[in-house]
Parts: C-alpha cells; sequence; structure tokens
C-alpha cells in the first residue's frame, strides 16, 4: 500500500516504523524540518518538509493515489484541510485524520473524512465499555484466543430469565458449563432451571464471544403489565 | 426572536467593512471573531451584533439559530484552512444558501467546485487591479 503521513510527532514516528515493517511505501511530510530530520534519519525514509495543507505539497510528494493518508496534526483543522485535498484533488482513497477536539469526530465523518480518531474519545469510550465489563463479565481466553470463558449474571429480565436449559433455545455454539448459585456450584443438564443472580460461566469460541453476550442479555419482551 | 440575515465571520479589515456596508444598507448582520479587539474595525455606524466565539465550533455557530436562520454567510478570517472548514460546514451541513469565502491560496478554491460555495481572492483581485492600473497609463 502506498500510505501519506502528514504531519505530526512521535505518533508519526511509531507509525513509519510500524508500516515500514509492514513493507509499505511511505510517503511522509512534515513541516517540522528539525523532525523531519530526525525521522527521516531515524527511520531511512525520505520526508518532504513542507505544509500538508497546501495542494503543491501533494503535488511535489508525489502523493497521487496513494491508498491511505493519515493526517496526525495538533491542528484538527489543518487535518481536515489535508484530507480535503487528499480526497479531491489527489483521488487518495482514504482518509484518516486525528482530532483533538472528541466533538469533531462525527463532524469531520459527516464532511467526508473516511476515520477519524480522537483520544479523549477512545478513552472515554474504552472507559465506557470497561464499566460494563467490570459490571457483569468476566473472560478469559485460552488456546491463543480461540476460546473464551466467560461470566455472566443473570438478570431478571433477562428472556432465559426463569427458563430450564433446554427451553432457552440456546444456540448450539454456546455452552454453559457451570451455573454458580451461592453457596452452589451447579453443572447444569436441560432441566437446569435459569434463575436471576445465577453466575453463569459460558464456554464458546472467541468469534461468537460478542453474539453470545447478545444472546444471554437479551431482555425480555415487554409485555403490558402497568 | 433572533432574525439574523448576514453573518460575517473574522472581523479583520475585510470582514469588519462588509459588516459595516452591509448594515449601512439595512440588513442585518452579525458578526463573529474570537478576540474582542477585533471588533474595533467596526465602524461606529454600525448596528448589527457582535458575537465572540472560535466559529470553528458548532455551538457558536448554533447558538440562537444563529446559522440556520443566515441566508448569507461570509467568510474571511486570516486562515485559509479555517474558512475552508467553515465553508464546508455551512454548505454540507446547514444549507445555507449563500456562501462567500476568501483564499489566500488559490489552490484552496479547487476544493469548493461543484459547490455553490463563492469564493473572493485577494490575489487576483491585485493582478486585475494592477493590469488596469498598467492599461491607463499605457493610454496617456
Amino acid at each position: 500500500m502506498k500510505i501519506v503521513i502528514a504531519n505530526g510527532t512521535h505518533e508519526a514516528d511509531f507509525m513509519i516504523k510500524k508500516f515500514k515493517k509492514d513493507k509499505h511505501k511511505l510517503i511522509v511530510i512534515n513541516p517540522n524540518k528539525e523532525f523531519g530530520q530526525y525521522i527521516s534519519s531515524n527511520n531511512k525514509v525520505p520526508v518532504i518538509c513542507a505544509d500538508p495543507t497546501k495542494a503543491y505539497t501533494f503535488d511535489d510528494a508525489n502523493a497521487n493515489q496513494a491508498d491511505v493518508l493519515i493526517a496526525l496534526s495538533e491542528n484538527d483543522i489543518d487535518n481536515y484541510a489535508t484530507c480535503v485535498i487528499a480526497k479531491k484533488l489527489f483521488n487518495i482513497k482514504r482518509t484518516v485524520s486525528v482530532v483533538r477536539n472528541p466533538k469533531r469526530v462525527d463532524l469531520f465523518k459527516q464532511l467526508g473524512v473516511d476515520s477519524v480518531i480522537s483520544s479523549t474519545y477512545l478513552l472515554g469510550e474504552s472507559i465506557k465499555n470497561e464499566s460494563i465489563i467490570d459490571e457483569f463479565i468476566q473472560t478469559i481466553s485460552i488456546e491463543n484466543d480461540k476460546i473464551v470463558i466467560t461470566e455472566l449474571i443473570v438478570d431478571e429480565n433477562y428472556e432465559i430469565t426463569g427458563k430450564t436449559l433446554k427451553n432457552a433455545n440456546i444456540p448450539k455454539s454456546i455452552n454453559i458449563s457451570c451455573i454458580f448459585r451461592d453457596p452452589e456450584v451447579i453443572i447444569p443438564d436441560g432441566d437446569t432451571e435459569i434463575n436471576a443472580g445465577d453466575k453463569l460461566v459460558i464456554v464458546c469460541k472467541n468469534e461468537q464471544h460478542d453474539e453470545m453476550i447478545e444472546f444471554i442479555q437479551k431482555e425480555k419482551v415487554k409485555t403490558n403489565e402497568s | 426572536m433572533n432574525k439574523t440575515k448576514s453573518v460575517i465571520i473574522g472581523s479583520g479589515r475585510l470582514g469588519a467593512s462588509i459588516a459595516t456596508k452591509l448594515s449601512n444598507l439595512g440588513h442585518d448582520v452579525l458578526i463573529i471573531d474570537k478576540e474582542i479587539t477585533s471588533f474595533r474595525k467596526l465602524d461606529e455606524t454600525f448596528s448589527g451584533y457582535d458575537v465572540i466565539g472560535d466559529a470553528t465550533d458548532l455551538t457558536v455557530l448554533e447558538n440562537d439559530g444563529l446559522i440556520k436562520e443566515a441566508n448569507e454567510v461570509i467568510i474571511t478570517t486570516d486562515n485559509d484552512n479555517v474558512n475552508l472548514f467553515i465553508a464546508d460546514i455551512c454548505y454540507y451541513i446547514y444549507d445555507v444558501p449563500n456562501i462567500y469565502v476568501r483564499f489566500s491560496d488559490i489552490d484552496k478554491g479547487k476544493l469548493v467546485e461543484n459547490t455553490t460555495i463563492k469564493t473572493i481572492y485577494p490575489f487576483i483581485l491585485s493582478i486585475q487591479d494592477f493590469m488596469k492600473q498598467r492599461e491607463k497609463r499605457d493610454e496617456l
């Protein structure tokens, strides 16, 4: 792949190392002369020392038709300009921009930037996910992540709550191996009923993990009780 | 309540002069700049609103339905990239019917081709003016 890396400091350096290892063709544009020299000598790649928000820089860099452009400036608006130039004037297939301001993630996407990354946004999302996981789900994987063992606590709103295993329509790919029902440990069979508060230990393939969680946590269809 | 019709972004010499002109012509004018000191360039006769804020922030543009009710936006900050970004927001997100944007770099104009965004290039205007004056000299 032909990859253009515009602006950036240490993250640019990191990506260049990574992409170089994977044998991609790199075009590095950086307006900062000192940093450009550092990246160049450190990674043995040519660095075009120019402003990547100018169309002629792309001409000089021969960036036409590249597969990906990654805009890493600390200035969101400059990144936007870089991505628009890449897309509209140089037919670069995919544009990726980092943004400082997390509110701009959706906006940049609406304006046509293909991927928009905000570390603050990602951090927020990951904290959100982790707190959910801490509450309900503990997972360990074995055999190089091929098999996952998950602990899930059953909520009274789940569709499976109150059903026996054989009546719960559990997909074949999901195996409920064990149920902790304090203080008991139950090795379930088809007639074992799932109760609210049970801790299920479930074994499944890694690729079915999300599907499995979705199945277990599916909520009861609300009836018109008032 | 707010019946702003012309929004001017960037209160530099050009932005402030346009704001004053339109205001004197009786239009409802609102001018935005991130520095309060920029509004000194507005003429005494200016009777519109001035708003301090960063127009690249949607909350500033959306405040009081400002941008949604505008029927023209004139973008004249001193940064081409900022101007491009705001012009694209006005065009793609808010469907502002008339958008004028100033660019120093002529290449930036290619980025808004095939849209209704209209461009103003001080560079081209200067050349035209120079050539005109030169012609006049030759006529003498």
